[in-house]
């Protein structure tokens, strides 16, 4: 069974259609890149999975289960992580914070509990602060823990943002542009965890305009132009797709 | 131990204070004494109302509805259904909190400057209920003779009558609204509410339903100003409907915004300089507000952030040149 199902989505803004019926599946272990002109829908597309917008037809699954149109709070406790294109950080809270509270949530929920600090939170806290510490120090960040996330520059926000997405150990990531506007060093970091994840068995959806990123790391390619899946397949396939170079190019 | 002690001196201050008051300014200790319960009580009414603004970064202008909500209902039921102290302080506790869980759901749909405005509203129509509904609030003729609070029973039964009394139970109200304050701003949910102040939408995505925590701010906020009313209209035994003005939450946001938003220490420090000071600068009547005026604006342009956050980058300069 697939881990995440799309079927028929679509979406429409004051008229225009961004997503038009799009069918998409990712089985489980996926590295899956979308790509596709600016304005394609690519976006819009994620943000109708994760239920940041609601959506106006078609269903999206996940793990067999009905998610069309759940809050996005909900949807991120089953297991969907996401970072965002315009890198987003909480920027008053300390760089450590920006980990802990993307777990906390999958955790518990009891107030009263965390009012008190009940002994059972405060073990789950200091396990938190174990794994945040253990991902920071991969991105490079661990260094910068007590720091407000918004003194962080670009890049190590964006690489803070992915490690925060990471600290529930969700099944399905999606990525929406972690490539972008960052140096080389900082891509090839991307890549690499990028990759590692996947071999731990991760399944990954990535939206990327850097095609050298896509073609490298992809198993699968699918291509949107005007809401549209106009191709889909192997890197090697879709670079020779004539529809792919018109979409791209023109004719 | 080592950092206990600094808090266990200031609390025993705290509570000599009515004996040092007395040695201090003989002759108007009583008036230094009601400053001070005043000052409590706004301090008390400061860190409700930083919940809301501070720590879930919604800028609520009903605050002063739902102190007003509670000082009714508390005076109400004292004098005309001879309510003990007791039960009509957590009538005021629950209607106040109730008022906010039904206003706060349809209001937190509206986007920022709309949830102003829409609380805004709401503080302005309970005024108005307050002024024209004549028969159960008495309107511009005002609720008097609130009786002093009883509390305890049978053999412990005590009257707060005395103005030290008054002023321990102002000082009690503050500090379990501290102890709550920290509660709810450190630790997780202080956390979940912080990341709902800088992204909501963000927010969402690390599992944090955003409405949750804004509810929750703002609900138990409005409780405790609802408590906070009752204990201010047994004090001062009288109720107006001009104490729900506009007035008190321009108070509350200088108090906030020049202390230090969502600092315990910040709007501690704003409660204590901007009640006690326009009191104490009664002593030039005539230059009194000019006074106060500038030193606002001396707050604004040289410490922007609010008085703590300069604090703050002061002791970390000193320790970093040191």
């Amino acid at each position: 069974m697939a881990l995440l199902e799309i079927r028929g989505l679509s979406k429409r803004f004051l008229g225009i259609t961004a997503v038009d019926g799009i069918d998409l599946a990712l089985e489980p272990g996926e590295l899956v890149s979308l790509i596709g002109p600016n304005g394609s829908g690519k976006t819009t597309l994620f943000n109708c999975v994760t239920g940041q917008l609601p959506v106006d037809g078609g269903r999206v699954s996940f793990r067999g289960e009905d998610v069309t149109g759940a809050p996005p709070h909900r949807v991120a406790r089953l297991g969907i992580g996401r970072t965002f294109q315009l890198v987003s950080v909480f920027g008053r809270l300390s760089v450590l914070d920006n980990m802990l509270v993307f777990l906390q949530q999958h955790q518990e929920e009891a107030l009263f509990g965390r009012l008190v600090r009940a002994p059972r939170l405060r073990r789950l806290e200091a396990a938190a602060t174990d794994r945040a510490r253990t991902l920071l120090e991969l991105v490079g960040l661990a260094g910068h823990a007590a720091m407000p996330a918004g003194q962080l520059s670009y890049g190590q926000r964006k690489l803070l943002a992915f490690a925060a997405a990471l600290m529930p150990d969700p099944e399905l990531i999606l990525l929406d542009e972690p490539a972008a506007a960052v140096n080389p060093t900082v891509i090839r970091q991307m890549m690499d965890h990028i990759r590692l994840l996947n071999r731990r068995g991760k399944t990954i959806l990535l939206v990327e305009h850097n095609m050298e990123v896509v073609m490298d790391i992809s198993q699968r390619v699918v291509v949107l132009d005007h809401g549209q899946k106009i191709a889909e397949g192997p890197p090697a396939v879709i670079r020779r797709d004539p529809r792919v170079i018109e979409a791209y190019f023109g004719r | 131990m080592g950092r206990a002690a600094p808090w266990l001196a200031a609390g025993a201050l705290l509570i000599a204070a009515p004996w040092l008051v007395a040695r201090l300014f003989p002759g108007v200790e009583r008036y230094v004494l009601h400053i001070m319960i005043f000052t409590a009580l706004a301090a008390a009414l400061a860190l409700s109302y930083d919940l809301v603004v501070g720590h879930v970064g919604s800028l609520s202008l009903a605050h002063p509805a739902f102190f007003g909500i509670g000082a009714y209902a508390a005076a109400l039921l004292a004098t005309e259904a001879r309510w003990p102290f007791p039960g009509g302080l957590a009538a005021a506790i629950a209607a106040a909190g109730l008022a906010a869980l039904l206003i706060g759901v349809p209001a937190f749909r509206l986007a920022e400057h709309s949830f102003a405005i829409g609380t805004l509203g709401f503080a302005l129509v309970t005024q108005i209920v307050a002024t024209n509904w004549v028969e159960f609030t008495r309107g511009p003729l005002c609720v008097t003779g609130v009786p002093r609070p009883v509390i305890g029973l049978g053999p412990l039964r005590l009257q707060i009558a005395t103005l030290p009394q008054y002023y321990w139970l102002a000082l009690s109200a503050l500090s379990l609204t501290a102890l709550l304050y920290r509660g709810l701003t450190t630790f997780r949910i202080g956390r979940a509410m912080s990341a709902v102040r800088d992204d909501a939408g963000l927010a969402a995505c690390a599992g944090i339903n955003p409405l949750k925590y804004r509810m929750l701010a703002f609900v138990v906020g409005a409780a405790v100003a609802g408590g906070l009313g009752a204990l201010y209209v047994h004090y001062v035994t009288v109720l107006c409907p001009e104490e729900l003005g506009i007035g008190l939450t321009v108070n509350l946001l200088v108090i906030l915004f020049l202390g230090g938003l969502a600092s315990l220490r910040g709007v501690l420090i704003g409660a204590v300089l901007f009640t006690a000071l326009p009191e104490v600068l009664r002593i030039a009547p005539t230059w009194r507000l000019v006074i106060y005026g500038t030193i606002l604006l001396a707050v604004v342009i040289w410490a922007p952030e609010g008085i703590d956050a300069s604090l703050r980058r002061a002791g970390r300069l000193r320790r970093a040149g040191g």
